[in-house]
């Protein structure tokens, strides 16, 4: 056989499987390995209910009872111990028969030690965040950032980047970045998206957020 | 099909396509990214509650306003305070890098130490608190035993009027030494100025805020002068002010400074004849009758000639400018061009509300007594003394008086002897500290007249000029005492370590920041608890005093050194001016009155005329009580005086001599001080070596600033190596061409070539006080740091 004809001989689109077996595979590491290997799953050290604490439920707190200011504009965040000991004081009395409450009082309570909450909203130190600024000035409802928590009966999966240390949701659950809700991602785009949207472009400029 | 090399790349492509079409690499790249903020060296301070103190900065007599942000029990940004009257928010950089002098552990003495091999071998053994303490009174003691009480002796750099300064001095005194000395510094120069002219002993306070035309002769406004964050602040105010308000500067300088290239005008005259300058355009203001009429004939002596007691004539003020500054011979002189000096008084006697204010760079440093009163001879020329926008005549901040000391009979009979500076003396009369005349009488005799020698916030063997003699004196004195909370070049000599805290460890105050125009009083508080086994300097006076006894510790009868700042305080209370409580000064860091009342010329001069004199008589007596031991023309040159007749007594330009011969050393060195390099007692953080430039300072070189005319006559090119060399010494430097440096001078900046310290400042550079060589200013005693002759050599 001469060369023309040897050329003849092969199938035509064989080659082709093997870029569509390598680019099909390197798809499904992209969309769902990748995303199973970044980020390694923890459960809050309690499974915290906000539906029974809220104002919708038997307790009925108001969320700035346990979120506050404090008197100089800073904001509380999480409460520490001594709060849930203002309603969970007797360990000998609980509350409900629930166990997240006993373990409440055996691991936490009685030792007075604080809660170590794993924050999906934690952002780096460089960024400087004034919960003030949104919460009071500009009027911002919590679940704009943070999703309608106040509702939930348990916490989310608490998910962390094994590379960043940081919780899925600053760069949102959707790993191609997509969002369909203000608050599934936390990432700085959404910020200046959001002041932009608003128009307040003006604090967009670095050194608003990065003293 | 085979899996053949050709096959291998379509798959490797078609995973390369697919790879890039799903969110892999770009998420990679983000976390990657913030993976390396999370770097273990990567300093990220820990986790805790933010919280704000308000403060004051004690690192110069500025006192600008501070708040400190905390991370927990960490303090981890310092800003300026908006809420304060001095600086409004403004600070400079050293105040902004404050957290390096807190935290940087290799600079600073953690624990009072007792030097165990010999002096300067830096084998320290750590010692407890109690036995420092009784180390220190039982040596004071036996001092006294002997009936030498005057053989102790401290030098300071606290704040002239704080309460640290009025402790230590009191320790001093009520042991039985008249040897209180402290840092030389410009404050006495304007006050002894003042004091001269106006017969007035209160701070130095300048209008700035409210003058349109500031002719500054050589004040570095921008380069750290005053309180530097009030002159930032200004300098806004002043860019607020607009076009038809607009503050005009004109800013005598040798260099161009920070100041001098913002300044409208910038005059370089040779340094050294600023008087001749001022009396240039004195000689104008005269000559066209430009001067404030009311002001000169009715609140003024010596301006017109007169007649004395016994009918002698004496010139007036205004003859001896007109025969002696005609702008001709002062431009021979300066060197400035007759036209601007007549453009600049014309300008000046125009100005609304124009001041006149004398000083070199950050105006720490003393400078010459008749060049101030030259340059505040314009002041009263415009009739610009206690006016808005001028130089006020101010009473001191009302603080209570301590008791009076009791001296018991040994401490009485130790201060009359004479002070080992000789300050106050008839040769010195209107000094009060000469630490150079302390070195000369310890170098001179063979044994030390001082046994121990206590150093309060101060590093003379750094910041003194001819550093070197001073540490030969050093070396002579028996037991040396340091309170310093860093391991300076000083303290490397000490033989006992008493640490105090750092300026953010502790509370002391500041009685009228430098140079404002209003009576405040600063107050500093604790923004961490001490990170060392540190004790505040003033807590440690106390309990010496205690263990001393007797009638020293009976004027010490606080138990610590808050009870002695509340008591001091109490008077601003009880003047009623602003009820005030000490938890409000506490809390707020401060107390003030904004407001002044100006004019008052009837009654605001308090020298023997009782008005402001261009005459002064108080050099007329301090001369004739002079002169009763020698001949009038003896004494005139031991005090350093060249002129004659009524000039003496009179603002003019004397000559400052010098040694060495100006054949063999050509130029002239000119220290200068830069607002992003600490120069005083305070070692610069690092941080602020960041700032200078390659061509400022590059590894360990240091890179002085020669005009290019001047370095081509040496061969000298951009970074060429060279050496300095004074009558006292040499310096290693390398050469930046400048063309805002005057020619046939070397501009040498304070601030590095530390031999102590760490990594960051030890070996960094050369320190010009090392080869300055001294002369005494006339009439004020105190050194002249900007006039040393020197070579340069090629190398």
């Amino acid at each position: 056989m001469d060369a023309d004809s040897k050329r003849l001989s092969r199938p035509k689109m064989g080659g082709w499987i093997f870029f569509l077996v390598g680019l099909i595979a390197a798809l499904i590491v992209g969309w769902i390995v990748f995303p199973l290997v970044l980020y390694s799953e923890k459960s809050q050290p309690l499974s915290f209910s906000h539906s029974s604490h809220g104002p919708e439920s038997d307790a009925g707190l108001e969320c700035e009872e346990c979120h506050f200011f404090y008197k100089d504009g800073t904001f509380s965040g999480i409460p520490g111990i001594r709060k849930c000991m203002d309603c969970h004081e007797d360990p000998e009395s609980p509350l409900s028969e629930d166990p997240e409450e006993v373990k409440l009082f055996t691991d936490y309570v009685g030792p007075e030690k604080e809660i170590p909450w794993l924050i999906y909203s934690r952002q780096p130190d460089c960024v400087y965040f004034p919960h003030i600024a949104h919460v009071k000035m500009a009027n911002i409802e919590c679940k704009v950032c943070h999703g309608d928590f106040a509702t939930r009966k348990t916490p989310p999966i608490y998910k962390v980047n094994r590379l960043t240390r940081y919780s899925i949701d600053i760069w949102g659950r959707n790993i191609a970045g997509y969002k369909k809700n203000t608050w599934d991602k936390m990432k700085m785009d959404d910020c200046a998206d959001c002041h932009k949207r608003k128009g307040k472009e003006n604090n967009n400029a670095c050194f608003v957020c990065h003293k | 099909m085979e899996f053949s090399r050709r096959n291998f790349i379509k798959f490797a492509v078609g995973g390369l396509g697919g790879t890039m079409l799903s969110p892999l690499p770009w998420k990679l790249i983000d976390d990657i990214a913030i993976w390396t903020q999370n770097w273990s060296w990567v300093p990220v301070p820990a986790r805790g509650k933010f919280s704000y103190i308000k403060t004051v900065c004690t690192l110069c007599p500025g006192a600008c306003g501070i708040e400190v942000r905390k991370v927990g029990s960490r303090a981890v940004k310092i800003e300026g305070r908006s809420d304060y009257p001095v600086n409004q928010g403004a600070i400079c950089p050293l105040g902004m890098a404050g957290l390096q002098i807190l935290y940087n552990g290799g600079i600073r003495w953690k624990a009072p130490m007792k030097r165990v091999g010999p002096r300067g071998s830096q084998e320290w053994k750590e010692i407890p608190w109690d036995e420092a303490i009784d180390e220190l009174a039982i040596r004071i003691k036996g001092l006294r035993d002997k009936g030498n009480p005057e053989k102790l002796a401290a030098i300071d750099g606290n704040q002239s009027r704080s309460t640290m300064a009025l402790l230590i001095k009191r320790l001093i005194n009520s042991i039985g030494s008249p040897n209180y000395m402290f840092m030389p510094r410009e404050e006495d120069t304007h006050a002894t100025a003042n004091f001269l002219m106006q017969g007035t002993n209160g701070p130095i306070a300048f209008d700035l805020e409210n003058a349109d035309l500031i002719l500054s002769f050589g004040c570095g406004l921008l380069d750290g002068w005053g309180a530097p964050g009030r002159m930032l602040s200004t300098w806004r105010q002043w860019a607020n002010n607009g076009k038809k308000h607009k503050t005009y500067l004109v800013q005598v300088d040798p260099r161009a400074s920070n100041t001098a290239s913002k300044a409208d005008l910038w005059l370089a005259p040779f340094p050294g004849t600023e008087a001749a300058l001022a009396m240039g355009i004195a000689h104008v203001i005269i000559k066209g009758k430009l001067y404030h009429k009311k002001f000169i004939e009715n609140h003024s002596f010596g301006f017109y000639d007169w007649f004395d007691e016994k009918g002698v004539e004496h010139k007036g003020f205004s003859k001896i400018v007109l025969e002696k500054y005609s702008p001709q011979m002062v431009e021979n002189i300066t060197g400035i061009k007759r036209r601007v000096i007549i453009e600049v008084a014309k300008k000046f006697a125009s100005a609304h509300a124009p001041i006149a204010i004398a000083g070199k760079g950050k105006g720490t440093l003393p400078g010459s007594l008749y060049e101030f009163m030259a340059v505040h001879a314009l002041n009263a020329l415009k009739g610009r003394v206690n006016k808005e926008g001028g130089s006020l005549i101010t009473d001191d901040v009302p603080l209570a008086q301590w008791s009076d000391v009791e001296y018991d009979s040994v401490a009485k009979d130790g201060l009359i002897k004479e002070r080992v500076d000789c300050a106050g003396t008839p040769q010195y009369p209107f000094s009060r500290s000469l630490i150079h005349k302390f070195t000369e009488a310890i170098n001179s005799g063979h044994g030390s007249p001082i046994d121990t020698l206590l150093l309060c916030s101060a590093n003379p063997v750094y910041t003194i000029p001819d550093s070197q003699s001073f540490i030969e004196a050093l070396a002579k004195i028996p037991f040396i005492v340091s309170f310093s909370p860093f391991m300076d070049e000083t303290s490397l000599m000490a033989d006992l370590i008493l640490p105090d805290h750092t300026h953010l460890e502790k509370i002391v105050d500041i009685v009228w920041p430098t140079g404002i125009q209003y009576p405040l009083y600063a107050l500093s508080q604790p923004v961490v608890k001490p990170i060392y086994r540190t004790k505040h300097s003033g807590d440690v006076i106390i309990s010496l005093a205690d263990r001393i006894g007797g009638q020293v510790a009976g004027s010490f009868q606080w138990t610590n050194f808050e009870e002695a700042l509340k008591e001091r305080v109490r008077g601003l209370y009880d003047s009623g001016n602003e009820k005030v409580s000490w938890a409000d000064i506490k809390k707020n860091g401060y107390w003030y009155i904004p407001a002044h009342s100006f004019g008052r010329w009837i009654d605001i001069f308090k020298t023997p005329s009782k008005k402001f004199e261009f005459f002064s008589t108080e050099i007329e007596l301090a001369l004739k009580a002079y002169s009763k031991e020698k001949s009038f023309d003896n004494a005139l040159i031991n005090l350093g005086i060249s002129s004659k007749g009524d000039e003496v007594y009179m603002p003019h330009y004397e000559e400052i001599k010098s040694g060495a011969d100006k054949k063999e050393y050509p130029l002239l060195l000119f220290p200068m001080e830069l607002i992003n390099l600490a120069s005083g007692w305070i070692g610069n953080p690092p941080f602020l070596n960041k700032t200078l430039f390659n061509h400022q300072l590059k590894r360990d070189d240091l890179f002085v600033e020669v005009n290019p005319k001047t370095a081509s006559q040496y061969r000298l090119k951009e970074g060429s190596k060279a050496i300095i060399r004074s009558p006292k010494g040499e310096l290693k430097v390398r050469i930046h061409l400048f063309d805002g440096a005057m020619p046939g001078v070397i501009f040498v900046p304070f601030g590095l070539g530390h031999t102590a310290y760490d990594k960051h400042l030890k070996g960094k550079g050369v320190n010009p006080n090392k080869i300055i060589d001294q002369v005494e200013d006339p009439l004020s005693g105190q050194p002249v740091w900007w006039n040393t002759r020197v070579e340069l050599i090629k190398i």
